[in-house]
């Protein structure tokens, strides 16, 4: 028989570092905070008869948040042999709460106190033995970041594992509590009933503060429901206040004076070094120039030096053109093997030039994504929810939103995915639908291409995205806040904020490569497939001789192309080919860019890439090239990012409604700018221009109109 | 009077906790519970970073007017 222990605490309680270190990592963990919904289960190091299960973390065993489900659903149902409950010693009192709740469960506990170095530092005293008494079960001192005691704390837990406990208060409740916890024992034993004598703690409490959502409360008669419920409403009445308060303060009166047997606390009133931190990082005049310098750093790192060099390493070299470079070696070994002309062009054209125009852009993400865990780890990232949350709030968005549009500069599954920690339904699915506005690196090429090839390397056209992207966000958020149908459930502004420290090499190396990792996978297998695709498209189609290859003006590509092109005349560019590279562009936006090589480039009369460039001069207007650039911007993001906004959104139609409005958005848009360019250079106004005029009214009054938040906390 | 008036710095005692009922549980669980001591570290446009139970909690503008202190 195999022996299961829980790992149960509040969040940052550093649960996870000690699962970590108990199971030698050989479970994959470490993900944002808070978002650890799902229970993880791992091996002890040494010893494969012990299942050790991380719960995610949590305040309390309400049944409110999800996180709270998953756990308290675990301990009630699937009982483990013993629990390990994580606590976060610097955070005794609050770390307690959750404890007492636990305990309650009639389940062998271990209490583990984490982060004893940083308690040891400040002089504190934490009275183990007199905590081991108060609370009837062992009590482990742990470092888990330094692996101190945790193995020990395994030890305890496996010793107890599955013999019988039963939590006994040391305190009493109020003596009109205690009446009614006694009245509704009685209650519950009027008739049989599920409930062990040693959870009873538990569910009486639960019960009287109406949280039904158990078996065992739905395997209770009706009349003892009634009485349960009249004797919460007796106490609220007699003590006037609300039932779950009444509990709450009761618990925190019990636990005080725990603490206060059990604690020494050298300096209760000096602001620890955290504090002082937090005073000049979030300082009223600071705090913006401070988050700017950071943000300046860490792009200037992973954008323009180290992150840009790596890159320009891969593209030019790896994938570029040298001898030992990954398309030569594998056009070599294809030449060698005697594959048909089809295949070569298949693998090296298709297959090796699409990923290649991926897998490019790694070094960067990767650098980037080091750079946020680096900022994530030590604490900072939580700030800047806090310190931006007053300015988006105004667009309708939480300063929570800012976490997914930072990583989304980068790539927009991973920003997409960030927008889980934020709770309120409907900042996060406004964050969701315009976080792929900004910019992701993927999209540089566009706007490296339409500068280049249109407005002569113009050093405005690449700000002028990153403006359009900011704008697009900050309007859509004006507007959506204002419709009916993504009025969630109002979610206040409420989080804890971890202490600062310096940042953990080992978490950070998890994070970023858990980050990386994703990227490289989604984008590899989606592109891999639609490379294969899109080259088949292009190389064939019906020609004189039936169906084969053929030229790419008579590909199948060329005539799907010309079926679409309608659809983007009104918007200035409605030709095959910049149609299909704007479609090719939902498989990948580095596509667009690429396309516009192969279509444009496999003309015979093309030397250079300035002839290249010379075609694709000739098929735009400086208006149209604006409106092609602000259209690929905005519009629909590439199926990757399309599978990230189904897996957060978790409902097709608000999938639906996400890619509907980001299109129809960059439509309009692409539009107005089109039409109006035209009108004002003298181009004359069509019945294009008419529906740009109205469109552009019907924008700015659903930008202006008047709307009273509903706001109540 | 509510968090919102406190000076920074300064050490006040939690007296009544408002709003709608999953607020006040969330509060609660960390910490807001009335007799409890709170001290505001942090103020930034009316948003505040606070102390209590030797915790950091954020709390934005609104959620600090819910709560109401001596």
């Amino acid at each position: 028989m195999s022996i299961r222990i829980a790992l149960a605490g509040n969040p940052n309680s550093g649960k996870t570092t000690v699962f970590n270190a108990l199971t030698g990592n050989s479970q994959y963990v470490g993900n944002w905070p808070g978002v650890t919904v799902e229970k993880k289960e791992g091996r002890l190091k040494g010893q494969k008869d012990v299942i050790i299960t991380d719960l995610p973390g949590i305040y309390s065993l309400s049944p409110y948040t999800l996180e709270e489900v998953v756990t308290r659903n675990y301990l009630i149902n699937e009982q483990p042999d013993a629990i390990i409950i994580i606590i976060d010693a610097g955070n005794l009192e609050r770390n307690l709460f959750l404890t007492t709740q636990i305990l309650e469960l009639g389940i062998p506990a271990v209490l583990a106190l984490n982060m004893m170095d940083i308690v040891n530092r400040r002089g504190d005293k934490i009275d183990t033995a007199k905590l081991s008494e108060l609370f009837g079960c062992p009590v482990v001192e742990l470092t888990a970041t330094k692996e101190l005691g945790v193995i020990a704390a395994a030890q305890k837990a496996i010793e107890i594992a599955g013999k019988p406990f039963k939590y006994a208060k040391r305190f009493e409740y109020s003596p009109q509590l205690e009446l009614a916890a006694e009245q509704a024992t009685a209650v519950i034993n009027l008739a049989p009933h599920t409930i062990k004598s040693s959870q009873l703690d538990f569910f009486i409490y639960k019960f009287l503060e109406r949280d039904y959502e158990t078996e065992q409360y739905k395997a209770l008669n009706q009349s003892q429901k009634d009485a349960l419920e009249s004797l919460s409403a007796d106490l609220e009445k007699k003590l006037g206040k609300d039932i779950g308060s009444i509990i709450r303060n009761e618990r925190y009166a019990y636990i005080s004076q725990v603490v206060g047997l059990s604690y020494e606390n050298i300096n209760p009133d000096t602001f620890s070094l955290s504090d002082k931190i937090d005073r000049i990082v979030t300082n009223k005049f600071l705090a913006l120039p401070i988050f700017a310098a950071v943000m300046f750093i860490v792009y200037y790192i992973s954008v323009s030096s180290i992150g840009g060099f790596l890159t320009d390493f891969v593209n030019e070299s790896v994938f570029g053109s040298e001898s030992w470079s990954i398309p030569t070696l594998i056009g070599k070994g294809l030449e060698s093997a005697g594959a048909a002309p089809w295949l070569q062009s298949l693998i090296l054209d298709g297959i090796v030039g699409g990923l290649g125009a991926v897998l490019g852009f790694v070094p960067q993400i990767m650098v980037l994504f080091l750079m946020l865990s680096i900022l994530e780890d030590c604490g900072y990232m939580a700030r800047i929810a806090f310190i931006l949350d007053r300015l988006f709030r105004r667009f309708g968005l939480s300063g929570k939103s800012f976490i997914p549009m930072l990583i989304g500069t980068g790539c927009g599954v991973p920003g997409i995915m960030a927008s889980r920690t934020i709770e309120n339904e409907r900042d996060r699915r406004i964050t969701i639908i315009t976080t792929t506005f900004i910019p992701c690196s993927a999209k540089l090429p566009i706007i490296a291409l339409i500068s280049g090839a249109i407005f002569g390397g113009a050093a405005w056209v690449a700000p002028l995205a990153y403006f359009t992207g900011i704008a697009a966000i900050v309007c859509s958020g004006v507007i959506l806040k204002k419709l009916k149908n993504f009025a969630g459930k109002p979610a206040p502004f409420v989080m804890e904020l971890p202490t600062y420290h310096l940042p953990g090499a080992r978490n950070v190396l998890t994070h970023t490569w858990e980050r990386s990792w994703s990227f490289i996978k989604k984008a590899g297998t989606i592109i891999f497939l639609a490379c294969a695709v899109f080259w088949f498209l292009s190389q064939f189609g019906f020609s004189s001789g039936g169906f084969g290859m053929v030229e790419t003006e008579e590909s199948l590509l060329a005539y799907i192309g010309r079926f679409i092109a309608p659809i983007f005349k009104p918007l200035g560019w409605g030709n095959w080919k910049t149609t299909v590279a704007t479609v090719s562009g939902l498989i990948a936006k580095e596509n667009v860019a690429g396309i516009f090589g192969v279509i444009y480039g496999s003309s015979s009369d093309t030397e250079s890439l300035s002839d290249v460039w010379g075609l694709i001069r000739s098929d735009f207007t400086p208006f149209s090239a604006l409106s092609f650039l602000i259209f690929n911007l905005l519009c629909i993001p590439c199926m990757a990012a399309v599978g990230a906004i189904a897996q957060e959104m978790k409902s097709l139609k608000w999938t639906l409604v996400a890619v509907g409005y980001q299109t129809g958005f960059a439509y309009i848009i692409a539009l107005c700018v089109y039409q109006f360019g035209k009108l004002f250079t003298g181009g004359g106004a069509n019945i294009g221009t008419v529906f740009a005029v109205l469109l552009f009214a019907a924008f700015a009054f659903m930008l202006l109109r008047p709307y009273r938040a509903k706001e109540e906390l | 009077m509510s968090l919102n008036t406190a000076l920074t710095g300064e050490k006040r005692i939690i007296r009544q906790v408002g709003g709608l009922y999953e607020t006040r549980s969330f509060l609660g669980n960390l910490g807001f519970v009335e007799g409890s001591d709170v001290t505001v570290i942090t103020e930034l446009g009316g948003n505040l970073i606070v102390n209590v139970k030797g915790s950091r909690v954020a709390l934005s503008k609104e959620i600090a007017s819910h709560i109401i202190i001596s």
